[in-house]
C-alpha cells in the first residue's frame, strides 16, 4: 500500500520524516519495502509572482511578465491565454529541467529576453492540461518551491501489509499503528453534515441478505455536476497510485484509501423502480461490468440489484448500466460489508481483483462504515456543487458481536520468556492504545472459578478482525514492546531414549551418495521435477501415465517427471551448447508414479540419475584420448554398489527403457535396483549430442533399504601363496562374458578359485572373440604345487567347453 | 720389474687412463679391464705363484691395496658421473607439465549450503525428517491454520494435482507430519527438501529447497525462538552477524517474525566503500544494511489442535530458503544459474 506522510500527518501529529516512520513500522510488522519521491522533480521549480504582465508588442498571442520569485525579478515570456498580474505562478528558471525532459534555457521571443518559464500543469507532469498556466493558490509564499506551495504529498512509503492486517489498508488504519507506536493522538478528518432536501430513506426501498451483507447502507446525493476534481485531490491520488477520473469517482476513491472502506456510486436515475436489493447471483445470469466485460455468474456470487436486474457485482464492481458518467444528475452512495469468503470466491473465479474486492477479502471495519458513508457523502457532495439528502437507507441485518478474550498474564510470559519492562501497565496501556476495551479481572470469581492474578478481559475495537484469541493479544502485546527486545536464550533441546540407535535416515544416505558421487568425480546437478508430456512422448513413455498440474507454467512443464530422464538429458544439452568437452553428470531427486495407495495419489520414489558423455580423460594431456563409453557407467555403478558394502549386480539386456539402447537392467538378485544404457541416437541427437550418451537410474530407496541389512565382515587374511593360471577362450559373439566366470567358479573344487577377465579381442570380420581370464588358484592349508594349478587350470578348461558352446 | 712395481704400475695406468674417459660405458669398460675376472690386476694375482712363497702374503696385502684403491678410484669417478646425469636429468624435468587428475566432482551449491544447516541444527539436537513434495491440502495448508478461501492462501502460489493435492508450497507440512508420526512432545525436527510456487522470474523459481525447523517441548518460549536462530545464523555466517527480529504474518505461527541479518557485505552499514573514501549504498542489502533471511514464529494453538497436541504446549518453528543463503555465502546473483545445470557454475563448488 502507498501511504503519503502528508496524508498521515491529519490524523497525527508527527514531526518526524518518512525514514524514521518506516522504521518505526517495519519493526511494529508493518514492512515498509520503499520510500518514494513522486513530486521530488518539481523540487527545482519555485512560486512566482506575477508583478506586471504585458502584451508582446510584436505577437498578439504572447505575454511579456515581470516574476517576483524571491531572491530575483525575471522577465518572462509566455504564451498561455490566462496569465495575469497579482498570480502566483509556477516558475522554472533557467538551467532547470522539466518532469517532461524540457531543459528551459535563455531565450528571445520575437525580440523579448525570456529568462525562464511559466509552467502548466502538463508541463509539471501534473496532469494532461496544457492549456493554460497553473495558477497556485493565493497563500503560495514566493519562492517556495512547487510541492510546498502546492502542498503535494512527496514523501510515500511503500508498505507491504500482511493479509491479517486488513484494517492497515488505509491512512486512518496506519495512522491508528503510528499512533499507538509513537503514543500520539489520532484526529478524524473533520467535515460538516449539511443535507437538504425530503428524507430520502422513504422514496428507495432496500432488501440484503444479511449472510452476503452484514451491513449495507446508502445516501443520496443530487445536484451534481460531473467535473475534473481539484488539483489538491488529483494530485493526492496521482501520489498513492490512483488515476483521477471525475469528481464523483474520484470522492469515492479518496475516501476508501483514506478510511479504507470501499464505496461504490450508481446514478440514481438508472436505478429502476427505486430498489436496490442485495442478494446471490442468479447462476447463469450475467452483468456486464464497468471494465466492459461480461460476466457470467454463480450462486456465491452477490449482486446488487434494482427492480429489474443486476445493476452491480457487490465488493467487486460495478455494472456498465448503472455507472456514473458525465451525465449523472444524482447518485446513490453505497458503504456496505460484504461476506469475505463470497468476494474471494468470486474474484478468484473471475480473476477479478479490484481495490474494492482487496479489501473486503481481507476484512472491512463494520463499525466505521457509516462514517465513511457520510464523509464520502459530503466530500463527494462538496466537490460536484451538490447536496447530500437527509435519511439513511440502511439495513444491518447482521451487527458486529464484541469479542470478549481473557487475557492471563502469566500465558503472556510463558509464551514470550523473561520480559524485563513488561509491567501490567504496559499491557494495558498496549492494548488501550490500539483501540480495544481492557478491564482487569485479576481474582475475580468467574463461573465459579476464580481468574488467576494479573487477568485481563479484552474487547479488541471493530476494525482489529484477527484479534480473536489470548495468543493474538500476546502478540500485539510483544510487538509494540519490540521483538527485539525479548532476551535470547539457548533451549536444552529434550532427547528422547527411544530414539536412540535409529537407522540411518534418507537424508543422511542420500547425503553419503552424494559425496560417494562426487568422489567418483560427477558433478551434481538440481532440474526441475516438471517435465512436459511432449518430452515424454519423445522418449517413448506413455505421457498418459503421468502426474499432471492442473496449473502449469506453461506446456513444457506440466506433468511431474516419471524418470530423471528429462532433467538430465536437459542439462547434457545446455553443456554441450555451450562447448564442454565431456559431461558427467549426477543427479538426486524423486521419480513420480500415480499409486492409488498414496494418500497423495502419487508415489515418490528416490532416484540417483547419471549421465555421462564425450571424452573419458579430463585433460588432453597426460591422459590418454577415448570416449566415455558403457564400462564407465558401469564401472561407476559397480563402485557405488561396493561403496555400499552390496554385492555384485547383475546387468541384463531388457527392453524397458524406451529411450535406451542398448538397455540394461541392474539387478540384485531378484531385485531391480535400476537400468542403464545408452540414449538412442535420434534423442542424443536432439540434445546436441556427437556422441554416445550412456545414462542410468538407481532406485535409492531400494538401495537404502538393501543397504541398512548389508554390512562389512572381515575375512582372515590368507596364509598360504596363490598360483595363478591363464586360459583364453573362443566364444561366440552372443555369449556372455560372465556366464563363464559364473561356469567356472560354479566348478566343486578343493582349491579356491577366481577368475578374472584380463583381455576380450575381437578380430575383425569374426562372430567369435578371445575372452581371456586369469585364473587365481590358493589351498587354504598350504602351499600349491605348479603341477597341481596346470591339472586344475586344465580341468577346467574341458568343463567349460562342456558347458558353454566355447573353445580353448 | 718385479710384481711389486708392475701392481704399482697398474695404479698409475689407472690415473693416467682415467681423466681419457669420456662417458659412462667407457668406464664400465676400464673397470672390467683392470678389475674385470681376466682384468690386469687378476692376470697378476695369477702369476702369484712366481713368487717365493714368503713374499707371497706381502703382495697379496700390496695387490688387495690397490684392488681397493682402484675400486674407490672407479666409484669416484662413477659418483661424478651419477651427478652429472642427475643434472642432466632434472635440467630436462619440467615440473610446469599438467598432472593427471584423479577425478574431481562437485557437489551442488544447494546441496552444501543445505548439509552445513542440517549439520548445525543437528549439533543442536534436531532429528532430521523428509517427506514427500506431492502433498495434501490438510498437511499443506488446513492444518498449518490456512482456511480454505482465505487470502493467507495467496501468499503462496500453488501448483495443483488435483482436487486436495498440490504440490507442496513449503517444507512447514512436515511440521504436521511430525508432530503426527510422534505423537506428543517433545519433538525437535528439521525437514529439508524442494518446495513449489508457481512462480517465475529473476528471483522466483518454481522450485526451490527449504529447511524447515521445529521445536515443540515443555516451556518453549520467544526467548527460545530467538537465541535457537541467533546461534544459528552465526554458526553459518560468523560471529559478527547481528540479528534482529520483526513482527510478520504466517497462518501457522503467533506471534509470526521475520528475521533479518547484518548485511554480509557491508556489515550491516548500508554503504560500501568505493576507491578514495566515496561510498554508495550497498547492492547486496539496497542500503539498508538488513537482510531478510528467515521466517519463523510460535507455532499457533491451531497447528497443535489441528494434530491433537495439547493446544496449551508450546513450541516454535522457523523455516528458510537455502538458494537465499546459498546467493549470500557464495555472491550468487542470479537464482536461475542454480537449476541450469552450467558445468562451468557447478565446479566452482567442490
Amino acid at each position: 500500500m502507498l501511504l503519503s506522510l502528508n496524508w498521515l500527518r491529519e490524523f497525527i501529529p508527527f514531526s518526524g520524516d518518512a525514514a524514521e516512520l518506516g522504521d518505526k513500522l517495519t519493526m511494529a510488522g508493518l514492512e515498509v519495502e520503499g520510500i518514494s519521491r513522486p513530486y521530488a522533480a518539481l523540487r527545482p521549480i519555485v512560486t512566482g509572482l506575477v508583478l506586471a504582465c504585458a502584451k508582446h508588442p510584436e505577437a498578439d498571442k504572447l505575454s511579456v511578465c515581470r516574476v517576483d520569485v524571491g531572491d530575483e525579478v525575471l522577465d518572462i515570456v509566455c504564451g498561455a491565454p490566462n496569465v495575469a498580474a497579482g498570480q502566483k505562478v509556477a516558475v522554472v528558471r533557467v538551467g532547470v529541467t522539466l518532469p517532461t525532459g524540457l531543459a528551459v534555457k535563455k531565450a528571445k521571443l520575437r525580440g523579448a529576453p525570456s529568462n525562464g518559464m511559466i509552467c502548466s500543469e502538463f508541463e509539471l507532469g501534473l496532469s494532461d492540461e496544457h492549456e493554460g498556466i497553473l495558477v497556485l493558490p493565493d497563500d503560495a509564499a514566493v519562492g517556495s518551491p512547487i510541492p510546498d506551495a502546492l502542498g503535494l504529498d512527496d514523501e510515500i512509503l511503500d508498505i507491504s501489509i500482511t493479509p491479517n492486517r486488513g484494517d492497515c489498508l488505509s491512512v486512518l488504519g496506519i495512522a491508528r499503528e503510528a499512533a499507538a507506536l509513537l503514543r500520539l493522538p489520532l484526529r478524524l478528518p473533520a467535515f460538516e453534515r449539511h443535507t437538504s432536501g425530503g428524507n430520502a430513506s422513504a422514496e428507495l426501498s432496500l432488501e440484503t441478505d444479511p449472510k452476503l451483507a452484514p451491513l449495507y447502507h446508502g445516501l443520496v446525493i443530487e445536484n451534481l455536476k460531473s467535473a475534473p476534481s481539484p488539483g489538491r485531490l488529483r494530485y493526492r491520488l496521482n501520489a498513492v497510485g490512483m488515476r483521477p477520473i471525475s469528481n464523483m469517482v474520484d470522492a469515492t476513491n479518496y475516501v476508501m484509501l483514506e478510511l479504507g472502506q470501499p464505496l461504490h456510486a450508481f446514478d440514481l436515475d438508472r436505478i429502476r423502480d427505486m430498489t436496490i436489493r442485495v442478494r446471490a447471483a442468479d447462476p447463469g445470469e450475467t452483468l456486464i461490468t464497468l471494465d466492459g466485460k461480461k460476466r457470467l455468474l454463480e450462486a456465491s456470487d452477490i449482486t446488487i440489484r434494482d427492480g429489474r436486474g443486476a445493476v452491480g457485482l457487490g465488493g467487486m464492481m460495478g455494472g456498465l448500466n448503472s455507472e456514473i458518467t458525465p451525465e449523472t444528475r444524482r447518485v446513490f452512495l453505497e458503504s456496505a460489508i460484504f461476506n469475505p469468503i463470497n468476494i474471494r470466491k468470486t474474484a478468484r473465479r473471475l480473476n477479478l481483483h479490484s481495490e474494492a474486492s482487496f479489501r473486503f477479502e481481507r476484512g472491512v471495519d463494520q463499525g466505521g462504515a457509516t462514517y465513511a458513508l457520510e464523509r464520502a457523502a459530503h466530500l463527494l457532495a462538496g466537490l460536484s456543487g451538490g447536496h447530500v439528502r437527509p435519511g439513511f437507507i440502511k439495513n444491518e441485518g447482521r451487527p458486529r458481536r464484541k469479542k470478549r478474550i481473557t487475557l492471563r498474564r502469566s500465558f503472556a510470559r510463558a509464551r514470550i520468556g523473561i520480559g524485563a519492562g513488561m509491567e501490567n501497565s504496559f499491557y494495558e496501556e498496549t492494548l488501550k492504545s490500539l483501540g480495544c476495551e481492557v478491564e482487569d479481572v485479576s481474582g475475580e470469581l468467574r463461573d465459579g472459578e476464580k481468574n488467576p492474578a494479573e487477568c485481563w478481559v479484552v474487547i479488541p475495537p471493530s476494525w482489529r478482525y484477527d484479534l480473536t484469541r489470548e495468543v493474538d493479544l500476546v502478540e500485539e502485546v510483544v510487538r509494540l514492546y519490540g521483538v527485539d527486545r525479548v532476551p535470547a536464550a539457548l533451549p536444552g533441546i529434550a532427547r528422547n531414549l527411544e530414539r536412540a540407535g535409529l537407522p540411518e535416515t534418507k537424508t543422511a544416505f542420500i547425503s553419503r551418495i552424494k559425496h560417494w558421487a562426487r568422489g567418483a568425480s560427477l558433478n551434481e546437478i538440481i532440474t526441475y521435477s516438471f517435465t512436459g508430456r511432449k518430452v515424454l512422448e519423445f522418449l517413448g513413455l506413455d505421457a498418459s501415465g503421468a502426474i499432471s498440474l492442473q496449473n502449469p507454467l506453461s506446456d513444457d512443464l506440466d506433468v511431474l517427471r516419471p524418470h530423471l530422464a528429462p532433467g538430465l538429458l536437459g542439462a547434457l544439452r545446455n553443456n554441450l551448447a555451450q562447448g564442454a568437452p565431456f559431461v558427467r553428470l549426477f543427479e538426486t531427486a524423486a521419480a513420480f508414479a500415480p499409486d492409488q495407495s498414496s494418500e497423495t495419489g502419487a508415489s515418490e520414489e528416490a532416484r540417483l540419475g547419471l549421465i555421462l558423455h564425450g571424452e573419458r580423460r579430463f585433460r588432453p594431456w597426460p591422459d590418454a584420448a577415448g570416449d566415455l563409453d558403457y564400462s564407465d557407467l558401469k564401472g561407476l555403478i559397480e563402485h557405488l554398489l561396493h561403496f555400499l558394502a552390496l554385492p555384485e549386480a547383475d546387468f541384463v539386456s531388457s527392453g524397458t527403457c524406451p529411450w535406451l539402447s542398448p538397455a540394461v537392467d541392474v539387478l540384485l538378485g531378484a531385485e531391480k535396483i535400476g537400468y542403464a544404457g545408452r540414449v538412442r541416437k535420434e534423442i542424443a541427437d536432439r540434445h546436441l549430442a556427437k556422441k554416445e550418451v550412456w545414462s542410468a537410474e538407481l532406485n535409492l530407496d531400494l538401495l537404502h533399504s538393501l543397504h541398512k541389512k548389508s554390512g562389512i565382515f572381515f575375512k582372515s587374511l590368507p596364509i598360504f601363496p596363490p598360483v595363478r593360471r591363464d586360459v583364453t577362450f573362443i566364444a561366440p559373439l552372443g555369449l556372455r562374458a560372465d556366464s563363464i566366470r559364473k561356469t567356472i567358479e560354479g566348478i566343486k573344487s578343493p582349491l579356491e578359485t577366481e577368475a578374472r577377465l584380463i583381455d576380450c579381442f575381437e578380430p575383425q570380420g569374426k562372430d567369435e572373440r578371445n575372452l581371456t581370464f586369469r585364473l587365481t588358484f590358493r589351498r587354504a592349508d598350504r602351499t600349491l604345487k605348479d603341477a597341481e594349478a596346470d591339472k586344475q587350470r586344465e580341468l577346467i578348461a574341458e568343463a567349460v567347453q562342456k558347458t558353454l558352446s566355447v573353445r580353448v | 720389474m718385479s710384481l711389486i712395481d708392475e701392481l704399482e704400475k697398474l695404479l698409475s695406468d689407472l690415473n693416467a687412463a682415467l681423466p681419457e674417459i669420456s662417458s659412462p660405458a667407457g668406464l664400465d669398460e676400464l673397470q672390467t679391464a683392470c678389475l674385470g675376472r681376466k682384468g690386469a690386476l687378476a692376470r697378476l694375482m695369477a702369476r702369484l705363484p712366481e713368487l717365493p712363497p714368503a713374499d707371497r702374503p706381502a703382495f697379496g696385502k700390496a695387490a688387495n691395496a690397490v684392488k681397493e684403491e682402484m675400486t674407490s678410484l672407479f666409484a669416484q669417478r662413477r659418483k661424478v658421473y651419477q651427478a652429472q646425469a642427475e643434472d642432466e636429468g632434472l635440467a630436462r624435468f619440467d615440473p610446469s607439465l599438467p598432472g593427471r587428475l584423479p577425478g574431481q566432482g562437485s557437489l551442488h551449491p544447494v546441496t552444501l549450503v543445505m548439509e552445513e544447516i542440517c549439520r548445525i541444527l543437528v549439533n543442536l539436537g534436531f532429528e532430521t525428517v523428509n517427506g514427500p513434495e506431492v502433498e495434501t491440502d490438510f498437511n499443506n495448508f488446513q492444518a498449518l491454520n490456512f482456511p480454505p478461501d482465505h487470502p493467507a492462501r495467496d501468499m503462496q502460489d500453488t501448483f495443483f494435482v488435483r482436487e486436495g493435492i498440490v504440490m507442496r508450497t513449503h517444507t512447514s507440512p512436515m511440521q504436521v507430519r511430525a508432530m503426527l508420526e510422534r505423537g506428543k512432545p517433545p519433538v525437535a525436527v528439521i525437514a529439508p527438501g524442494k518446495v513449489y510456487r508457481r512462480d517465475s522470474d529473476m528471483t522466483h523459481s518454481p522450485m526451490f529447497h527449504q529447511i524447515e525447523g521445529l521445536l515443540v517441548d515443555e516451556n518453549i518460549s520467544l526467548a527460545h525462538l530467538r537465541g535457537t536462530l541467533t546461534f544459528f545464523l552465526r554458526e553459518l555466517f560468523g560471529p559478527r552477524v547481528k540479528v534482529r527480529f520483526r513482527p510478520s504474518f504466517f497462518p501457522f505461527t503467533e506471534p509470526s517474525l521475520e528475521v533479518d541479518m547484518s548485511c554480509i557485505l557491508c556489515e550491516g552499514t548500508g554503504r560500501r566503500t568505493l576507491g578514495r573514501g566515496a561510498k554508495e549504498p550497498c547492492r547486496v542489502c539496497k542500503g539498508t544494511g538488513w537482510l531478510e533471511i528467515l521466517g519463523a514464529g510460535m507455532v499457533d494453538p491451531e497447528v497443535f489442535a489441528a494434530v491433537g497436541f495439547d493446544p496449551e504446549c508450546s513450541g516454535f518453528a522457523f523455516g528458510l530458503g537455502v538458494e537465499r543463503v546459498a546467493m549470500l555465502k557464495y555472491g550468487i546473483d542470479d537464482l536461475r544459474i542454480f537449476f541450469e545445470s552450467d558445468l562451468r557454475f557447478l565446479k566452482q563448488f567442490i
